[in-house]
């Protein structure tokens, strides 16, 4: 056996050493320049597909996938472009989808949030250069002005609506017609028919705010929707030039007092801010409670906890006053948005001119019982919207309050310190003050 | 072979290369050199990383690409003057200290209850463990459903005539962190006893008998020979729940969302929030940052403390 040396073990020189050191600095730099964009190539370069065939990736929300499933098949036999569809919750999508713009991963058309609801909406995307720019589609003429106000950045239209969603009061039939209580159509008589059914011993209002309250913005956006936008369609303009604020303007006092009368009335779930939407949702379809407030396309999942589905359930546009011809019902455009570095930007485009035919447009809407995102005559034909139709029909609509806010942080903000103005933690002034100061740190 | 050993060791200690070629490692340097392709790893898939993020905490990144600039401590300076972000910060130490004492205290109890001749003994710690072995969020998200205000924990109360105990668990915000800090130690007490399982087991039983000999009572052998004697799974348990506390994200987030408020917010909860909802990734990369380091900082002052009462067997 030969004697284990120094020698025989292992001599690197150190030039390998020196290497090895300099490699380990050459790493340590490159993180510190881990923010350098080179990606300079033309998103265009990498399409192949502009025959019109090839593959579109979509990231849609699970409602979307539900009102375009019937839409797929005519539209592969009909391009030949297939579709390779991903789809999540919108909050998921809102948390996953600025990762993916970054990382170049992000589908080929994906949802956006509108306006500037969030740091995934139209207005942040298309003015960070991260979305197509659309403005020269057919379908582009058939926007409506309320709709394009979300969908555009000085002058370019960067979504495409799908459809527009509702917020509305839906309550239970059997309930109702138990206890003999007509549809309120007034601030006065919505609170007759709570105490109505506060005295049946049930829930008047169900409401979960468990797990980011999502459901308080809702009464937000009705109860501005009527007592602010409706006399006033300018505010946001006037909010954006400094003209007012959360706070300098009565009317958001007024909104957040008369959602807080609801629980100081003991109409409201009980517990409210340990109960999770879901919970509330089912105590509705099962008659523990008489209404609640959703968005049409959350009707579905409400008619799956009821054993005779939709006949359950019938739907009002919340009131926020007391003249009843002058409420309003919030809607609010779905939109979909193409990547600005979509690998098929040509499928892409055919995919929106199909789903722009008025045919489709209509199979669309039916399908997910919301309201039609294009103004192309389509005429809505599902039973469970048709109480709330008088009022679209009549233009009295109204855009959720939160879209034209600068950044969706004073959205979250609301969302968040709204659960401690519910469990009077703080007051409507501080709320609204903590709301402003999310507002004046502007557009990201 | 003595002699090979000998001539074999022998240079290592006097430097000079036995050839004198330039360009050779000394044997000195010889271990260096083989913890080398090691560090390179390492260096690639820890030291980058981290490194990268770090840098990332003083800029305003937003999570796009383009748009990205230096801001130097502002992100820091923001941390400990935003009152959501103290609040968090708050949160998370009274997390890490609660659970880290109640769940330390818990299994060692359940330990020495179960360091016995009991015949369901192995049942038993299968049943206390089993929690420990399941997802955080499935553990979350059943507790939510028992301690929804109507739920079955209400329920069970109400039957017992015990209404007074029925509590809005999860939306007051005065319980909701305690309920959580309970949820986490449930779960997890098991993990602590079974270290300490693994302790007891490991000293020698010769010195109880000898203790019992001389008269020692069950809590005097308890305190004065076993609780010593378990110093170093005390070390493993504490720091290892010390450190997951101190991260705590998943209870947190499937059960509250950091709700009622910012009632049960933590670092972890406000970081993933301002990086995936704001889209101020540049700000969450500086909370984590400052989460590291309290980290490791509370680490080594408990590892430092712990080690002051280690003793010898």
């Amino acid at each position: 056996m030969s004697p284990i040396t120094s020698e025989t073990r292992f001599t690197p020189s150190r030039r390998a050493l020196l290497l090895g050191g300099a490699g380990f600095g050459a790493l340590t730099l490159a993180g510190c320049g881990g923010f350098v964009n080179d990606d300079d190539g033309d998103p265009g370069e990498q399409s192949g597909s502009g025959d019109g065939g090839g593959t579109v990736t979509a990231y849609l929300s699970t409602e979307q996938n539900t009102g375009i499933e019937p839409l797929v098949e005519p539209f592969t036999a009909d391009s030949g472009v297939e579709l390779d569809i991903t789809s999540v919750a919108v909050p998921d999508m809102n948390q996953q989808l600025a990762v993916q713009l970054s990382s170049g991963t992000a589908a080929d058309i994906f949802r956006v949030s509108p306006g500037y609801s969030s740091n995934v909406a139209a207005g942040v995307l298309g003015s960070g250069g991260d979305l197509l720019d659309l403005s020269d589609a057919a379908w582009a003429a058939n926007i409506d002005d309320g709709t394009r106000a979300l969908s555009d950045v000085d002058g370019k239209t960067f979504a495409f609506p799908v459809a527009r969603n509702s917020l509305v009061m839906a309550y239970n039939l059997a309930v109702f017609d138990e206890l003999g209580l007509e549809p309120p159509t007034t601030w006065t008589e919505l609170l007759d028919v709570s105490q109505a059914l506060t005295d049946s011993g049930r829930t008047a209002i169900s409401h979960g705010l468990s797990g980011g309250a999502i459901y308080l913005q809702f009464y937000v956006y009705i109860l501005a929707g009527t007592l602010l936008y409706g006399p006033n369609p300018d505010l946001d303009a006037q909010m954006r030039a400094g003209e007012t604020s959360f706070t300098d303007e009565p009317g958001w006092t007024e909104v957040f007092t008369k959602y807080l009368e609801l629980r100081d009335r003991g109409y409201f779930t009980e517990g409210a801010l340990g109960v999770s939407p879901d919970q509330a949702m089912q105590d509705l379809a099962t008659g523990a409670a008489g209404m609640t407030v959703l968005t049409n396309s959350g009707l579905p999942a409400l008619y799956e906890y009821s054993e005779t589905g939709a006949e359950a359930f019938s739907i009002l546009a919340m009131p926020a006053g007391d003249d009843a011809d002058a409420t309003l019902m919030p809607t609010a455009p779905d939109f979909l948005a193409v990547n600005a570095a979509a690998t098929n930007p040509d499928g892409t485009r055919a995919l929106l001119e199909f789903l722009a035919e008025p045919a489709n447009v209509e199979t669309y809407a039916n399908t997910l019982a919301v309201l039609p995102g294009l103004d192309v005559g389509v005429q809505v034909d599902n039973p469970a919207l048709e109480p709330v139709l008088p009022l679209v029909e009549a233009g009295r609509t109204v855009s959720y309050a939160n879209y034209l806010w600068p950044n969706g942080d004073v959205q979250q903000t609301m969302l968040q310190s709204g659960q401690q103005l519910y469990a009077d933690e703080i007051t409507i002034a501080d709320l609204l003050a903590q709301m402003d100061a999310e507002y004046a740190k502007g557009t990201p | 072979m003595t002699s090979a050993v000998t001539t074999a060791t022998s240079p290592r200690t006097t430097g000079p290369t036995p050839s004198g070629r330039k360009g050779r490692l000394t044997p000195g340097g010889v271990p260096y050199a083989l913890l080398l392709p090691a560090f390179v790893l390492y260096a690639m898939v820890v030291l980058y990383p981290t490194l990268s993020g770090a840098v990332y905490a003083f800029t305003d990144w937003t999570g796009r690409a383009d748009g990205t600039n230096f801001i130097g401590w502002a992100n820091f300076v923001e941390i400990f003057s935003d009152v959501a972000a103290r609040s968090a910060l708050r949160n998370s130490l009274i997390i890490a200290v609660s659970v880290t004492v109640v769940q330390t205290l818990v299994g060692l109890a359940l330990a020495l209850a179960l360091h016995t001749s009991l015949v369901t003994r192995n049942v038993l710690r299968t049943l206390f463990f089993a929690p420990a072995l399941l997802p955080p969020v499935i553990i979350a998200f059943l507790w939510t459903f028992i301690l929804t205000p109507q739920g079955p924990l209400n329920r069970v109360l109400r039957g017992l005539g015990l209404d007074f105990l029925a509590q809005n668990w999860l939306g007051d915000s005065s319980l909701a962190l305690w309920t959580v800090i309970g949820v986490v130690i449930w779960q997890s007490a098991g993990l602590t006893m079974v270290i300490y399982l693994a302790g007891l087991q490991g000293i020698p039983t010769e010195l109880n008998e000898s203790a019992a000999l001389d008269g020692a009572s069950w809590w005097q052998r308890t305190r004065l020979v076993t609780v010593p004697l378990l110093i170093p799974a005390t070390t493993v348990a504490m720091s290892l729940t010390l450190i997951s506390s101190l991260k705590l994200f998943d209870q947190v987030f499937a059960m509250t969302g950091g709700g009622p408020g910012y009632a049960t917010e933590t670092l972890s909860v406000i970081m993933y929030k301002e990086a995936f909802v704001s889209g101020r990734f540049g700000y969450s990369t500086a909370i984590a940052l400052v989460l590291t380091m309290i980290v490791f900082a509370f680490t080594m002052v408990q590892l430092g403390a712990l080690r002051r009462f280690d003793v010898d067997r």
